[in-house]
């Protein structure tokens, strides 16, 4: 009997869980650590910010499907990696401590036979001074701060109907955030809220962005055919905001904020500063506060991690200009190569570089969205770290490993651009591979016929559609694994 | 004028008749279908 502990359970560890209980049965033991008793659908969370939906509709507690399906489930914060166990006995170990309130801060060791680390990110707030709910900016990166977000944008609005203007600036809070279609749908959220109550003439409504030009999506923008002709996402991108009267600054970071302002810095170097009556501001990402330690108790953390705190897998992390990172430097498996029984999937791997090509000031400040590998990659990488494990528990050094790069990965995306099921609206997006390949694909490095782009209507009934499915799938009610990742 | 503002200005506006199309139920169940259907090719390529 083998046992498989995964660390998080968001949509990349959720899945590769479900997906190891079917594939091996209940003879092998399947752990999830998560610190959270909640699984939280984080693509409606924008409608949670908006006050669409209530926390109710885009949580539910895991530890009931975890019970269903025999999975052990720890409600706890992996602190420390031992991949190679004490110099008394090898058996690798992780450190957790609770965050169960039954057992609230007692500690644990977790022997594992394979690791899979799927922790998804540290909200980074502290990266930029005053960003976030604790200083003076909103997020949605969780349901509970998309509610708070959807306070404040309530009495913004109460406002603008007693005949106060607002500002309101929604975007990303740092120059190396990823995420950035997220930012982009609660813009165009709050848009369509803002015209719903009456008040759209009172909004001035600016998108602050780290992205070089807007419609790159921290993915460098799409090409794709339309109309018969070939036309990018940044004309796309440019023609909704002038059509929905958003103002943008691109190629933005943001060095603090303080109430009611946002100091940024952009590209050129220039410095300017904006008042705000209501903003959100996406923070940055980094790893987990988990260390990794050899039998002798010296920290590896270094060797297993990357600078950021993300986990170093198979891809070729060699330091190179922009202009001659490939495809083939991605993961394929996402092992990581000194311990091939630790997997790293979902947010938690780290890229071996920005696929959006990255900037720096004259003053020297990076500016260079982060790759989104977010939601379907996520799922994809789960399940495929559930089928590699799966195969080695049953054949061990035989297997023959699956692969699934992102430069050999497409992803569908619909960014919402206003909810209601007959005046909603959403930019339905596709595109393949997601890591551009030059070699394949020398034009655009995508495929056109596969790299695609609509708005309307349609696109709200897809991401309204997609929320059911996935909450239906992420519960493990009848025939879940059916639907695609 | 900032730079990304200038272009905004001058990207295309759509006309009545495309909003009005991105708006219809009965033109977008067809684009819902047909969304779907590259959705799902992409999907296809992803089974590794």
């Amino acid at each position: 009997m083998a046992r498989v502990v995964i660390l998080g359970g968001g949509i990349a560890g959720h899945t590769a869980a479900l997906h190891l209980t079917r594939m091996l049965g209940r003879t092998n033991e399947v752990v999830v650590v998560t610190p959270n008793s909640m699984w939280n659908w984080i693509p409606s969370n924008i409608w949670v910010g908006v006050g669409r939906m209530d926390t109710e509709q885009v949580t539910f507690p895991l530890a009931p499907i975890y019970r269903r399906k025999g999975i052990d489930h720890r409600q706890a914060l992996a602190t420390a990696i031992h991949p190679e166990g004490t110099s008394d006995d090898h058996t690798p170990f992780v450190e957790v401590t609770y965050t169960d309130p039954t057992r609230q801060g007692e500690t644990a060791r977790l022997t594992y036979d394979f690791l899979i680390n799927a922790t998804g990110p540290k909200l980074n707030f502290g990266a930029t001074p005053g960003l976030g709910p604790d200083g003076f900016t909103k997020s949605v990166c969780t349901a509970g701060h998309a509610v708070e977000a959807s306070q404040s944008l309530a009495k913004a609005i109460e406002k603008m109907k007693r005949g106060e203007p607002q500002t309101i600036v929604i975007g990303v809070g740092h120059g190396t955030c990823t995420c950035e279609g997220a930012a982009f749908e609660y813009a165009f959220n709050v848009e369509h809220e803002v015209r719903q109550a009456g008040v759209r003439d009172l909004a001035d409504i600016v998108y602050l962005t780290n992205e070089f030009e807007l419609g790159d999506f921290g993915v460098g923008g799409l090409t794709f055919t339309q109309q018969g002709f070939q036309t990018t996402s940044k004309l796309w991108t440019e023609s909704l905001f002038r059509e929905r009267g958003i103002r943008a600054i691109t190629g933005a970071h943001v060095e603090r904020v303080e109430e009611g302002v946002v100091f940024f810095e952009q590209v050129d170097g220039s410095k300017d500063s904006l008042a705000f009556d209501f903003a959100m501001l996406l923070p940055p990402f980094r790893g987990v506060d988990l260390k990794a330690f050899d039998a002798d108790g010296v920290d590896i953390s270094e060797k297993l991690f990357a600078p950021n705190g993300f986990m170093k897998v198979d891809a070729d992390y060699t330091a190179k200009p922009f202009a001659d990172w490939r495809a083939e430097d991605w993961p394929k498996t996402y092992q990581v190569p000194s311990y091939p029984n630790i997997f790293a999937v979902g947010i938690a791997f780290a890229p071996p570089h920005q696929i959006s090509q990255p900037r720096t000031s004259p003053n020297g400040t990076l500016i260079a969205p982060s790759p989104p590998r977010t939601g379907m990659p996520s799922g994809i990488m789960g399940k495929l770290a559930a089928s590699n494990i799966t195969a080695l528990i049953k054949n061990g050094s035989k297997a023959k490993m699956k692969t699934a790069s992102m430069s050999d990965m497409g992803a569908a995306c619909v960014a919402s651009a206003g909810s209601g099921l007959r005046d909603g609206s959403a930019a339905s997006m596709t595109m393949y591979p997601v890591v551009p390949d030059s070699v394949r694909y020398p034009v655009t490095g995508r495929s056109v016929a596969d790299t695609y782009g609509e708005i309307g209507l349609a696109g709200h009934w897809i991401k309204a559609l997609l929320h059911y499915l996935f909450i239906y799938k992420a519960k493990a009610r009848p025939g879940w694994w059916l639907i695609p990742e | 004028m900032d730079a990304t503002d200038a272009d905004i200005a001058a990207a295309p506006l759509p006309t009545d008749k495309t909003l009005s199309a991105r708006q219809s139920v009965v033109v977008q169940f067809g684009r819902f279908l047909a969304i779907n259907l590259k959705m799902f090719k992409i999907i296809r390529k992803d089974r590794h």
